[in-house]
Protein backbone atom coordinates (compact mmCIF):
# COMPACT_ATOMS: atom_id res chain seq x y z
CA UNK A 1 0.00 0.00 0.00
CA UNK A 2 1.29 3.63 -0.87
CA UNK A 3 0.16 6.86 0.80
CA UNK A 4 -0.42 9.10 -1.56
CA UNK A 5 -1.13 12.73 -1.92
CA UNK A 6 -3.68 13.65 -4.29
CA UNK A 7 -3.56 17.48 -6.09
CA UNK A 8 -6.13 19.01 -8.31
CA UNK A 9 -8.02 21.80 -8.32
CA UNK A 10 -11.18 19.95 -9.49
CA UNK A 11 -13.10 18.66 -6.84
CA UNK A 12 -14.71 15.68 -8.73
CA UNK A 13 -10.97 14.56 -10.23
CA UNK A 14 -9.84 14.55 -6.73
CA UNK A 15 -12.68 12.24 -6.14
CA UNK A 16 -11.95 9.99 -8.69
CA UNK A 17 -8.27 9.69 -8.44
CA UNK A 18 -9.23 8.89 -4.49
CA UNK A 19 -11.28 6.70 -5.45
CA UNK A 20 -9.39 4.42 -8.17
CA UNK A 21 -6.55 4.66 -5.63
CA UNK A 22 -8.52 3.14 -2.74
CA UNK A 23 -9.64 0.53 -4.77
CA UNK A 24 -6.29 -0.16 -5.84
CA UNK A 25 -5.28 -0.76 -2.11
CA UNK A 26 -3.53 2.43 -1.76
CA UNK A 27 -4.20 5.22 0.90
CA UNK A 28 -5.02 8.91 0.38
CA UNK A 29 -3.52 10.71 3.00
CA UNK A 30 -4.43 14.24 1.96
CA UNK A 31 -5.36 16.38 -0.60
CA UNK A 32 -4.65 19.73 -2.33
CA UNK A 33 -6.59 21.99 -4.60
CA UNK A 34 -3.64 24.06 -5.10
CA UNK A 35 0.05 23.32 -5.46
CA UNK A 36 0.82 25.62 -2.75
CA UNK A 37 -1.48 23.54 -0.77
CA UNK A 38 0.18 20.58 -1.89
CA UNK A 39 3.82 21.90 -1.06
CA UNK A 40 2.64 22.54 2.87
CA UNK A 41 0.86 19.07 3.69
CA UNK A 42 4.83 18.06 1.72
CA UNK A 43 6.19 20.24 5.13
CA UNK A 44 3.72 19.05 7.19
CA UNK A 45 2.86 15.19 6.86
CA UNK A 46 5.39 12.63 6.96
CA UNK A 47 5.42 9.29 4.82
CA UNK A 48 4.08 10.11 1.51
CA UNK A 49 5.27 7.86 -1.30
CA UNK A 50 3.27 9.13 -3.82
CA UNK A 51 1.65 12.51 -5.30
CA UNK A 52 -0.52 12.82 -8.66
CA UNK A 53 0.06 16.18 -9.34
CA UNK A 54 -1.91 18.26 -11.91
CA UNK A 55 -0.01 20.77 -14.12
CA UNK A 56 -3.20 22.92 -14.69
CA UNK A 57 -4.22 24.77 -11.40
CA UNK A 58 -4.23 28.29 -10.33
CA UNK A 59 -2.41 30.40 -7.74
CA UNK A 60 0.97 28.13 -7.61
CA UNK A 61 0.89 25.18 -11.38
CA UNK A 62 2.09 21.51 -10.98
CA UNK A 63 5.34 22.31 -12.54
CA UNK A 64 6.61 25.00 -9.76
CA UNK A 65 5.09 23.06 -6.97
CA UNK A 66 7.20 19.86 -7.98
CA UNK A 67 10.26 21.58 -7.90
CA UNK A 68 9.82 22.98 -4.47
CA UNK A 69 8.44 19.76 -3.21
CA UNK A 70 11.46 17.92 -4.66
CA UNK A 71 13.45 20.46 -2.67
CA UNK A 72 11.64 19.44 0.83
CA UNK A 73 11.24 15.70 -0.47
CA UNK A 74 14.08 14.60 -3.21
CA UNK A 75 13.00 10.72 -3.12
CA UNK A 76 9.93 11.38 -3.57
CA UNK A 77 7.63 9.88 -6.50
CA UNK A 78 5.49 12.38 -8.49
CA UNK A 79 2.99 11.77 -11.38
CA UNK A 80 1.86 14.12 -13.44
CA UNK A 81 -1.52 14.53 -14.48
CA UNK A 82 -2.27 16.10 -17.92
CA UNK A 83 -4.22 16.38 -21.21
CA UNK A 84 -2.29 15.36 -24.58
CA UNK A 85 -1.82 18.97 -25.70
CA UNK A 86 0.20 19.92 -23.20
CA UNK A 87 3.06 17.59 -24.00
CA UNK A 88 5.85 20.69 -23.12
CA UNK A 89 4.56 20.73 -20.14
CA UNK A 90 4.87 17.30 -19.37
CA UNK A 91 8.55 17.65 -20.45
CA UNK A 92 8.96 20.52 -18.19
CA UNK A 93 7.89 18.50 -15.59
CA UNK A 94 9.90 15.49 -16.08
CA UNK A 95 12.93 17.84 -15.63
CA UNK A 96 11.60 19.58 -12.77
CA UNK A 97 11.82 16.05 -11.26
CA UNK A 98 7.89 14.33 -11.79
CA UNK A 99 9.07 10.39 -12.58
CA UNK A 100 5.85 10.06 -15.01
CA UNK A 101 2.39 11.24 -16.39
CA UNK A 102 -0.27 10.09 -16.92
CA UNK A 103 -3.40 11.28 -19.56
CA UNK A 104 -6.61 12.78 -19.18
CA UNK A 105 -9.00 11.17 -19.28
CA UNK A 106 -7.84 9.12 -16.11
CA UNK A 107 -9.08 5.60 -15.21
CA UNK A 108 -7.91 3.03 -12.56
CA UNK A 109 -6.45 0.99 -15.53
CA UNK A 110 -4.30 4.25 -16.41
CA UNK A 111 -2.97 5.14 -12.65
CA UNK A 112 -2.59 1.24 -12.15
CA UNK A 113 -0.01 0.88 -15.08
CA UNK A 114 2.06 4.29 -14.54
CA UNK A 115 2.18 3.28 -10.83
CA UNK A 116 3.56 0.25 -11.63
CA UNK A 117 5.79 1.60 -13.66
CA UNK A 118 6.87 3.44 -10.84
CA UNK A 119 6.90 1.09 -8.37
CA UNK A 120 7.31 -2.38 -10.28
CA UNK A 121 8.18 -4.50 -6.56
CA UNK A 122 4.80 -3.45 -5.54
CA UNK A 123 2.83 -4.30 -9.38
CA UNK A 124 4.74 -7.86 -8.79
CA UNK A 125 3.35 -8.17 -5.21
CA UNK A 126 -0.22 -7.44 -6.29
CA UNK A 127 -0.14 -10.00 -9.46
CA UNK A 128 1.38 -12.39 -6.67
CA UNK A 129 -1.65 -11.79 -4.56
CA UNK A 130 -3.85 -12.08 -7.69
CA UNK A 131 -2.70 -15.75 -8.36
CA UNK A 132 -2.64 -16.80 -5.07
CA UNK A 133 -6.63 -15.95 -4.79
CA UNK B 1 -5.38 31.11 -43.01
CA UNK B 2 -9.11 30.19 -42.05
CA UNK B 3 -8.20 26.79 -42.79
CA UNK B 4 -6.08 26.99 -39.77
CA UNK B 5 -9.35 27.78 -37.61
CA UNK B 6 -11.28 25.11 -39.26
CA UNK B 7 -8.60 22.40 -39.04
CA UNK B 8 -8.07 23.53 -34.84
CA UNK B 9 -11.75 23.06 -34.28
CA UNK B 10 -12.79 19.71 -36.45
CA UNK B 11 -9.93 17.68 -34.72
CA UNK B 12 -11.82 18.98 -31.27
CA UNK B 13 -15.34 17.91 -32.59
CA UNK B 14 -13.91 14.67 -33.49
CA UNK B 15 -12.31 14.36 -29.92
CA UNK B 16 -15.81 15.37 -28.07
CA UNK B 17 -17.69 13.15 -30.20
CA UNK B 18 -15.47 10.09 -29.16
CA UNK B 19 -15.12 11.65 -25.21
CA UNK B 20 -18.94 11.80 -24.92
CA UNK B 21 -19.65 7.99 -26.53
CA UNK B 22 -16.05 6.27 -25.26
CA UNK B 23 -16.12 7.49 -21.96
CA UNK B 24 -19.42 9.08 -20.54
CA UNK B 25 -21.78 6.44 -22.76
CA UNK B 26 -23.78 9.23 -24.40
CA UNK B 27 -24.73 8.91 -27.76
CA UNK B 28 -24.41 11.54 -30.39
CA UNK B 29 -26.96 12.30 -32.18
CA UNK B 30 -25.75 14.62 -35.23
CA UNK B 31 -23.08 13.03 -37.36
CA UNK B 32 -22.86 16.05 -39.72
CA UNK B 33 -21.97 19.22 -37.19
CA UNK B 34 -21.53 22.26 -39.61
CA UNK B 35 -19.39 25.04 -38.60
CA UNK B 36 -20.82 28.15 -39.05
CA UNK B 37 -19.02 31.63 -39.51
CA UNK B 38 -21.70 33.92 -37.22
CA UNK B 39 -21.97 37.22 -36.71
CA UNK B 40 -23.16 37.24 -33.32
CA UNK B 41 -24.05 33.79 -30.96
CA UNK B 42 -25.94 33.48 -27.26
CA UNK B 43 -23.65 30.99 -24.82
CA UNK B 44 -25.40 28.10 -23.09
CA UNK B 45 -26.07 29.05 -19.57
CA UNK B 46 -23.08 26.81 -18.52
CA UNK B 47 -20.21 27.70 -20.87
CA UNK B 48 -16.59 27.12 -20.34
CA UNK B 49 -14.10 29.07 -22.02
CA UNK B 50 -10.34 28.11 -22.43
CA UNK B 51 -8.10 30.38 -24.49
CA UNK B 52 -4.98 28.61 -26.54
CA UNK B 53 -1.64 30.60 -26.06
CA UNK B 54 1.90 30.17 -28.52
CA UNK B 55 1.50 29.58 -32.06
CA UNK B 56 -2.11 30.43 -32.30
CA UNK B 57 -4.37 32.69 -30.14
CA UNK B 58 -7.88 32.56 -29.61
CA UNK B 59 -10.95 31.80 -27.37
CA UNK B 60 -12.73 28.42 -27.04
CA UNK B 61 -15.95 28.13 -25.75
CA UNK B 62 -17.95 24.26 -24.81
CA UNK B 63 -21.57 25.64 -23.98
CA UNK B 64 -23.49 22.47 -22.08
CA UNK B 65 -26.95 22.26 -21.95
CA UNK B 66 -28.64 21.51 -18.48
CA UNK B 67 -29.32 18.16 -19.37
CA UNK B 68 -26.08 16.90 -20.61
CA UNK B 69 -24.36 18.26 -18.04
CA UNK B 70 -26.64 16.14 -15.62
CA UNK B 71 -25.78 13.79 -17.53
CA UNK B 72 -21.93 14.32 -17.45
CA UNK B 73 -21.98 14.18 -13.62
CA UNK B 74 -23.79 10.97 -13.21
CA UNK B 75 -21.00 9.57 -15.31
CA UNK B 76 -18.15 11.46 -13.49
CA UNK B 77 -19.16 10.29 -10.39
CA UNK B 78 -20.22 7.50 -11.07
CA UNK B 79 -23.94 7.18 -10.05
CA UNK B 80 -22.74 8.83 -6.33
CA UNK B 81 -25.28 11.67 -5.57
CA UNK B 82 -24.20 15.03 -4.34
CA UNK B 83 -26.55 18.51 -2.49
CA UNK B 84 -26.08 21.72 -2.36
CA UNK B 85 -22.98 23.41 -2.85
CA UNK B 86 -20.94 20.64 -3.16
CA UNK B 87 -23.01 19.58 -5.93
CA UNK B 88 -22.40 22.87 -7.58
CA UNK B 89 -18.50 22.80 -7.38
CA UNK B 90 -19.20 19.37 -8.58
CA UNK B 91 -21.11 20.22 -11.73
CA UNK B 92 -18.46 23.27 -12.24
CA UNK B 93 -15.52 20.88 -12.07
CA UNK B 94 -17.29 18.58 -14.19
CA UNK B 95 -17.76 21.21 -16.88
CA UNK B 96 -14.38 22.57 -16.62
CA UNK B 97 -12.58 18.63 -16.89
CA UNK B 98 -14.82 17.60 -20.07
CA UNK B 99 -13.49 21.01 -21.79
CA UNK B 100 -10.12 21.07 -20.67
CA UNK B 101 -9.64 17.00 -21.49
CA UNK B 102 -11.22 17.39 -24.91
CA UNK B 103 -9.79 20.39 -26.02
CA UNK B 104 -6.79 19.24 -24.21
CA UNK B 105 -6.25 16.01 -26.03
CA UNK B 106 -7.00 17.33 -29.68
CA UNK B 107 -5.14 20.50 -30.60
CA UNK B 108 -2.05 21.53 -31.89
CA UNK B 109 -1.19 23.85 -34.93
CA UNK B 110 -2.28 21.58 -38.01
CA UNK B 111 0.46 23.34 -39.91
CA UNK B 112 3.90 22.14 -38.25
CA UNK B 113 2.27 19.84 -35.73
CA UNK B 114 3.22 22.20 -32.64
CA UNK B 115 2.01 22.53 -29.60
CA UNK B 116 -0.56 24.92 -28.39
CA UNK B 117 -1.15 25.85 -24.63
CA UNK B 118 -4.02 26.38 -23.20
CA UNK B 119 -5.28 28.02 -20.60
CA UNK B 120 -6.75 26.70 -17.42
CA UNK B 121 -11.23 26.86 -17.72
CA UNK B 122 -13.21 29.80 -16.93
CA UNK B 123 -16.90 28.80 -16.50
CA UNK B 124 -19.58 31.64 -16.78
CA UNK B 125 -23.03 30.73 -15.49
CA UNK B 126 -25.31 33.31 -16.86
CA UNK B 127 -25.64 33.19 -20.78
CA UNK B 128 -23.98 36.12 -22.72
CA UNK B 129 -24.28 37.55 -26.22
CA UNK B 130 -21.51 37.86 -28.67
CA UNK B 131 -21.25 39.86 -31.21
CA UNK B 132 -18.73 39.82 -33.81
CA UNK B 133 -16.77 43.32 -34.01
CA UNK B 134 -14.25 45.03 -36.38
CA UNK B 135 -11.68 42.87 -36.83
CA UNK B 136 -13.11 39.51 -35.29
CA UNK B 137 -14.21 35.99 -35.82
CA UNK B 138 -16.48 33.48 -34.77
CA UNK B 139 -17.05 29.98 -35.55
CA UNK B 140 -19.49 27.98 -33.88
CA UNK B 141 -20.99 24.35 -34.21
CA UNK B 142 -23.69 22.21 -31.83
CA UNK B 143 -23.06 19.00 -31.50
CA UNK B 144 -26.52 17.04 -30.62
CA UNK B 145 -26.71 14.29 -27.89
CA UNK B 146 -29.41 12.40 -26.63
CA UNK B 147 -29.03 14.24 -23.46
CA UNK B 148 -28.86 17.25 -24.76
CA UNK B 149 -26.56 19.96 -26.83
CA UNK B 150 -23.19 21.34 -26.62
CA UNK B 151 -22.51 24.34 -28.21
CA UNK B 152 -18.60 24.71 -29.43
CA UNK B 153 -17.50 28.30 -30.43
CA UNK B 154 -14.10 29.54 -31.60
CA UNK B 155 -13.37 33.23 -31.59
CA UNK B 156 -10.06 34.74 -33.10
CA UNK B 157 -8.94 37.45 -35.02
CA UNK B 158 -10.40 38.24 -38.57
CA UNK B 159 -7.09 38.88 -39.73
CA UNK B 160 -6.20 35.50 -39.78
CA UNK B 161 -8.88 34.02 -41.32
CA UNK B 162 -8.69 34.24 -45.19
CA UNK B 163 -11.85 34.43 -47.79
CA UNK B 164 -13.01 31.11 -47.77
CA UNK B 165 -15.51 30.93 -45.50
CA UNK B 166 -17.16 27.70 -46.91
CA UNK B 167 -17.37 26.09 -44.10
CA UNK B 168 -16.17 22.05 -43.63
CA UNK B 169 -19.24 19.67 -43.59
CA UNK B 170 -17.87 16.74 -41.44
Amino acid sequence: MLNVLVVDDALVIRKNITRFLTELGHKVVADAKSGSEAVNICKDINGIDLITMDITMPEMNGIEATKLIKEILPDISIIMVTSHGQEELVSQSLKAGAKNFVLKPITKEKLEQTIGTLFPDYAKENDDELLDE
Amino acid sequence: MYDTYSQLLVPIIDRLESFLEDDMNIDVVNDESKIINSEHITLKENTVLIGTGGSVQLIIAMGFDDTVLEKLVDEFCYGEIYEGEELIEIQESVACEVSNTVIGNAIKNPIDDSVINITPPILIHEAKSLAKYKNSMILETEIKTVDGDIQLTVIGPKDVFSNKLNLKEL
